[in-house]
């Protein structure tokens, strides 16, 4: 067994000069594993840090939830990059690293002479991460954008919704963090090469791109059947207690017919069969609506789920925290944090040779000013004290 | 000179559907050989019926089926591209046998069955482990390796409604709604590519193969990190909001000049509404001093997204969007499948994979990859591989099988070429 080696990304440092959600959250990946990440803010912080939801519904540098998840794991030091010697303390950070992140606008970190060229000539192992709404290149590269203009380009979100009405956007911001998650598997594959040859590379990431990856239907099905798809109708059929979209299979329609409590349906042409059952959906539909009326939405997926039909709930976050499953697994943990206490946060995404995730608490706003800019580089107080007066720390 | 960042690492794809997939054609794109294993008497259910029904005809190049539809259907080329494709039957003894012979060959191996499956058929984590000490497993299960729903079974859709994301998606206040479009597939299967990674990591640090489990249905509820610290910190329970966003306004999508045509518009900052105004020409209505600040603008937001849909709606999507975007204003128009596929943009990036099949005589533009590396770029995709077409390549070629033995194991019913599946599963 090997349980007790150090996490798979130990050896690593990282620095982090990404702010927002896409970039912070690869970086929390890589913490998670074991990278030790330098989270370099600018002087007011990452502006997640004034996105909501704050704790208590009170804004605050140190309550915003989402900035507190996206950032477990990591240090932060304070550094304007465009103050007189910000961009030197970020080269002498960026020799050590194996890593570095960034979501600037396109060209600031070569304006500030901390382009890939510039950092890689000091640090030819450096693998340079840039996540960004477009990418370095193209027409669209100095553009705007937020969630739903990245779901809307994509193509993602026109199929979305009900016909009839406007395109709809996935709840929350998953196309922010699916580009965290693609640049998190660019950079291993980086990391796979530097491993072998030394060399590190720079690494363009485009959320827009993360999110035409991820529509998987639309641009496909339009070439092959020449028609887009159309936004239709969601099949969740409502509970006593919320939705469920209930997936039956021709191998447990006999028994769901029993579980019911009409076996007779069984021998009934109209749905005898899953072609029937699509065909007299509005006459199905019907009938287990008056049965689910009186069912427990996870009561009914537990029973589905024996039958080996593919059900699933609707499941609000409350029902995800009390889940059984997830309990059992140890999904959500508590994390302390000097402004909510401790209350759970989602785990880590996989766990490689049984190794715990590692999760603590998002850092204060240059909570480790001293440990980095004192114990790693070396700088003496009267030194940094210089640079905080002038703006830089 | 380019050259491929995963150069010999071998793959065994057991995966089947979308998110396993989504896993290992981004994995051959830069470099690696992998090998796609499925039964013959099954199949990947994406390669549709054997003779498709009319309501599937539109998944098929020009909605024709072709001589051999299986190999052909949109969902299943798209997703294979890059992988070389055997098959094999894994409940029988013969074929377990041979699989154990290509794992001691493989770096890695990865499957997205339910979870009880290889322990059914005996080809579980320890005792592949044996056959290659350094074997990655990368187990991408719906629920997870462990827990009362390791078994239970799900497609993309139903992880959106057991992993969180459904209930906070649909129109505002209303009911909620599934994307319909599968969102947690690719997110697991674009994570499984790094998850792969760090496992081949590991072996190199300690000289032991490692398992992996992933959750498809966790990793998609990691994606909802506000809505949990919402109700972790505040008890809410977040629902449907539609297009609104909870701070920015305007926020949503207007309607434009053709037929169910939009932009999409976001407003986060007052610079960002001045440049709104500007775009429109500063019109009069924008002058209401109920709209000066970020908070009254979003309790007005709906006299705001009148006004703005009657300027959008004299436009063509691309002409609000370059407006409003020349303005520093966050805006793009609402592709259709039809339009990504041109769009400037990703087309100057080479995003697209245009791959070229033969039996149609023409060239598709399939996903790319998520990424640019700038010294090892993603390679040209090579087509999904028909049923069993490198039978002979990799029983021969790795394994080194004779002719007669690969004959044999054909006749036995082990491995072929002609699929035995009437319908599929699902």
């Amino acid at each position: 067994m090997t349980f007790n080696s150090p996490l798979v990304l130990s050896d690593l440092t990282v620095i982090d000069a990404s702010q927002g959600i896409s970039g912070p959250f690869c970086a929390k990946l890589l913490a998670g594993f074991g990278a030790r990440v330098i989270k370099v803010e600018p002087p007011e912080g990452d502006y997640a840090r004034r996105m909501g939801p704050f704790h208590q519904d009170v804004p605050g540098d140190e309550r915003s939830g989402l900035f507190l998840y996206l950032n477990t794991s990591k240090e932060s030091v304070t550094l304007n990059l465009g103050a007189p010697g910000g961009a030197a303390l970020f080269r002498r950070l960026a020799r050590r690293a194996a890593i570095v992140i960034e979501s600037f606008a396109p060209g600031q970190m070569a304006e500030w002479g901390l382009g890939y060229a510039a950092l890689a000539s000091e640090n030819p192992g450096l693998i340079f991460a840039s996540i960004t709404p477009f990418g370095q290149t193209g027409p669209y590269a100095h553009y705007q954008a937020t969630e739903i203009i990245i779901q809307a380009l994509s193509a993602l979100q026109y199929p979305v919704g009900l016909p009839g009405r406007e395109p709809l956007k996935i709840g929350g911001s998953p196309c922010l963090m699916t580009a965290g998650v693609s640049a998190f598997s660019a950079i291993m594959i980086a990391l796979h090469f530097r491993d072998a040859t030394g060399e590190g590379q720079f690494v363009d990431i485009s959320a827009i791109e993360s999110a035409a990856v991820s529509q998987i239907h639309a641009s496909v099905h339009a070439q092959f059947g020449g028609e887009n798809p159309l936004r239709r109708d969601s099949q969740l059929s409502r509970t006593k207690d919320g939705w469920i979209n209930v997936g039956i299979q021709d191998s447990s329609w006999k028994q769901f017919c029993s579980l019911i409590g009409q076996p007779s349906l069984a021998e009934d042409e109209r749905f005898s069969d899953m072609a029937a059952r699509r065909k007299n959906t509005k006459a199905l539909v019907e009938i287990l609506e008056v049965w689910l009326a009186d069912q427990e939405k996870e009561a009914v997926y537990h029973q589905l789920q024996s039958m080996r039909s593919i059900a699933g709930p609707v499941l609000t976050v409350a029902d995800l925290v009390g889940s059984p499953q997830y309990q059992i697994r140890g999904y959500f943990r508590p994390v302390d944090h000097p402004t909510t206490g401790p209350i759970p946060y989602p785990g880590g995404p996989f766990t490689v040779a049984e190794q715990p995730w590692r999760m603590e608490r998002a850092p204060l706003l240059g909570e480790h000013n001293e440990l980095v800019f004192g114990e790693m580089l070396g700088l003496a107080k009267p030194d940094i004290a210089r640079l905080r007066e002038l703006g830089t720390v | 000179m380019s050259r491929n960042a995963l150069e010999g690492v071998r793959i065994l794809d057991l995966t089947q559907v979308a998110a396993g997939p989504y896993s290992t054609f981004p994995l051959g794109f830069m470099g690696a050989e992998v090998i796609k294993v499925e039964s013959h008497r099954r199949g990947d259910s994406t390669r549709g019926q054997v003779n498709p029904p009319a309501h599937q005809l539109f998944t098929y190049p020009d909605g024709k089926p072709g001589p051999r539809p299986w190999n052909q259907r949109a969902d299943y080329v798209q997703r294979n591209r890059n992988k070389l494709g055997i098959t094999l039957d894994l409940t029988m003894d013969e074929g377990k046998a041979v699989l154990i012979r290509l794992v001691e060959r493989c770096d890695a191996l990865m499957e997205n069955f339910r979870a009880a499956v290889m322990d059914r058929w005996e080809l579980d984590y320890p005792r592949l482990i044996k056959a290659n000490p350094k074997l990655v497993y990368l187990k991408m299960s719906s629920q997870g390796n462990t827990g009362p729903e390791r078994n239970y079974g799900s497609l993309g859709y139903t992880m959106e409604n057991t992993s969180g994301l459904t209930s906070i998606t649909g129109y505002n206040g209303e009911r909620p709604l599934m994307s319909n479009e599968t969102y947690p597939d690719p997110v697991a299967g674009t994570l499984g590519v790094g998850a792969l990674l760090l496992g081949l990591r590991h072996v190199r640090q300690t000289g032991s193969g490692c398992f992996i489990d992933m959750s498809q249905r966790e990793v998609t509820t990691g994606l909802l990190g506000e809505a949990i610290m919402d109700y972790s910190m505040n008890g809410r329970v977040q629902g449907p909001t539609g297009n609104r966003h909870p701070a920015m306004a305007p926020h949503g999508v207007y309607p434009c000049t053709g037929d169910d045509e939009w932009v999409a518009v976001a407003v986060a900052s007052d610079a960002q509404w001045s440049g709104l105004v500007r775009a429109l020409g500063n019109p009069e209505w924008a002058g209401d001093e109920r709209f000066a600040e970020g908070s009254g603008r979003w309790h007005h937001q709906e006299i705001i997204d009148s006004h703005l849909s009657g300027w959008t709606r004299g436009l063509s999507h691309h002409e609000a969007m370059h407006l409003l975007q020349a303005e520093g204003v966050p805006a793009a128009a609402l592709l259709k499948g039809k339009e990504v596929i041109h769009d400037p943009h990703l087309a100057e990036r080479d995003f697209w994979d245009w791959n070229y099949m033969p039996e149609v005589g023409r060239a598709y533009a399939y996903v790319g990859t998520a990424w640019h590396l700038s010294k090892t770029p993603r390679r040209q995709g090579s087509p999904a591989p028909g049923l069993g077409e490198h039978n002979h390549l990799i029983y021969g070629g790795l394994l080194g099988m004779t002719e007669a033995e690969i004959a044999a194991l054909e006749e036995k019913g082990v491995i072929g070429t002609q699929p035995l599946w009437t319908t599929t599963p699902v």
